[in-house]
């Protein structure tokens, strides 16, 4: 039988706890201390260290006030709805411009608000038509619209140099061919009027279908319902009356002190 | 009675421990009043328990300064957040401790033992002999053997319960003390106590004797 004492766990941790670095030890130890001491001291912390410490001392409210309207600030100034862009309308004293504006198109002419039937329409009521008259100011137009916005580009100047020699070669292809450049309320103006446009067979054109299905005709300012409608109508009128009349009734025998089902109520 | 003092006399188990927290926190006090200097007293008095503590959860003694030197840089650094609601020794610990398992965690592939030279007192020598039955040389080399061995069993352990039975059976911090430094509870702390003394129980029974 062993005789000696126990050993236990505890026993060899104790060991441990025993287990100490020698004294030269701790000289170096103190040394390098001394300097990551002094480097502490001079080292400058970074702001979200504070951060905890800002907490601590309750100064939550102000922070969060703040951060919630930096986002609101950061929130509108990225993500607001990007204005409209100005569409560049010719000069007023252009011909072309001037009869743009007699057209009363306010908006931009490239807006989807604006109607395109009206535009057409008083445009096309305008001295702007179809003739050689016409594209002398539209090509002033064209030159002025090229030579402002896009005489910085060299595609620009190169077409500019084109269309000049175009014109000075031949004079009528250049004008056909700038009637046809121009926008599109412009460009309709000057092919044709509405009862032009209602006259001329065009099967793939719904618009301009409309046009000549709606031309001359009377608009009903009290539109007056088809027969079948109005007969419903009065057939179901009549039952609503009918149905007033027992749901009064069944109110009245409900005051009696009689139950009445509803479904009584709506046969009558 | 100061609440701080409520809250400390509740986490220091002993009068011994409640006397130390005392003296530590005038010491703090004259610290955050700008006395630099008297943080070199708390380091003499904490460094080589502190050193122990790390060197027991790394088993590598230029890990273990180098932690012990950063945990007193992070206590300097932040003392003025100190408020005492615990005792200065257990918020140097918390620090020491989360230092130590952070690099742990980075660090947790590399494993390289060095074994510090076991100071022979008398409680000690007793459980030596127990153990070699040997004199000389070969006590020696059977006392290095079985350094090796418990810090071979120490490092099995997961980084929770290394730290529990370090803190409990060879730094001698009580249940409560653990349960404050580690962040978690009293009943947690017996759990991870139990079970890694079972687990060097069986790693460790070639030298245990019943």
């Amino acid at each position: 039988m062993d005789q000696r004492p126990k050993v236990t766990v505890e026993d060899l941790l104790r060991l441990k706890r025993a287990e100490r670095p020698a004294a030269e030890f701790w000289n170096g130890f103190e040394r390098e201390l001394r300097q990551k001491q002094l480097a502490a001291l001079l080292e400058k912390r970074p702001w979200w260290r504070e951060l905890p410490q800002l907490l601590a001392r309750r100064a939550y409210l102000p922070v969060g006030a703040t951060a919630i309207l930096a986002f609101t600030l950061v929130s509108v100034k990225y993500y607001a709805p990007s204005q409209s862009e100005s569409v560049m309308v010719p000069a007023a004293g252009a011909p072309g411009a001037a009869d743009h504006e007699a057209a009363g198109s306010a908006a931009p002419v490239s807006s989807p608000l604006v109607n395109r039937g009206e535009t057409v329409a008083a445009m096309g009521s305008g001295p702007m038509t179809d003739s050689p008259v016409a594209a002398e100011p539209t090509a002033e137009v064209m030159s002025r619209l090229m030579e402002s916005r896009e005489a910085e580009r060299p595609s620009a100047r190169l077409l500019a140099d084109n269309y000049n020699g175009l014109a000075a070669t031949e004079a009528d292809f250049g004008k056909e061919v700038l009637s046809n450049r121009l926008s599109p309320p412009v460009r309709v103006a000057t092919v044709a009027s509405t009862d032009e446009l209602a006259s001329v067979p065009n099967p793939t054109s719904r618009r301009n279908r409309l046009l000549a299905q709606y031309e001359g005709r009377q608009l009903n300012p009290e539109p007056a319902p088809p027969a079948v409608v109005r007969e419903r109508l009065a057939r179901r009128l009549g039952n609503a009356e009918s149905a007033d009349r027992g749901s009064r009734m069944s109110r009245e025998l409900d005051a009696f002190g009689t139950p009445m089902p509803q479904i009584v109520a709506f046969r009558f | 009675m100061n609440l701080s003092r409520v809250f400390t006399k509740a986490l220091t188990s002993s009068p011994e421990r409640q006397q130390e927290a005392d003296a530590d926190l005038t010491v703090v006090k004259q610290v955050q009043a700008g006395d630099v200097a008297a943080f070199d007293r708390l380091i003499l008095k904490y460094r080589e328990r502190v050193f122990g503590v790390v060197y027991n959860l790394t088993a590598n003694r230029e890990d273990a300064s180098d932690l012990t030197q950063d945990a007193f840089i992070k206590a300097f650094q932040s003392i003025h957040r100190f408020q005492g609601h615990c005792a200065f020794f257990t918020w140097l610990y918390k620090i020491a401790i989360n230092t130590t398992l952070s690099h742990l965690r980075k660090n947790r592939a590399r494993s390289f033992f060095s074994l510090e030279k076991i100071t022979e007192d008398g409680v000690n020598a007793q459980v030596i002999d127990q153990l070699t039955d040997k004199k000389g040389a070969d006590r020696d080399a059977c006392l290095q053997e079985l350094k090796e061995k418990l810090n071979e069993a120490l490092q099995k352990l997961s980084i929770p319960h290394r730290t529990v039975i370090t803190l409990f059976e060879i730094d001698g911090l009580s249940h409560s003390e653990i349960a404050e430094v580690m962040g978690c509870s009293e009943g947690t702390v017996r759990s991870r106590l139990h079970y890694a003394k079972q687990f060097l129980q069986g790693e460790l029974g070639k030298y245990l004797r019943s």
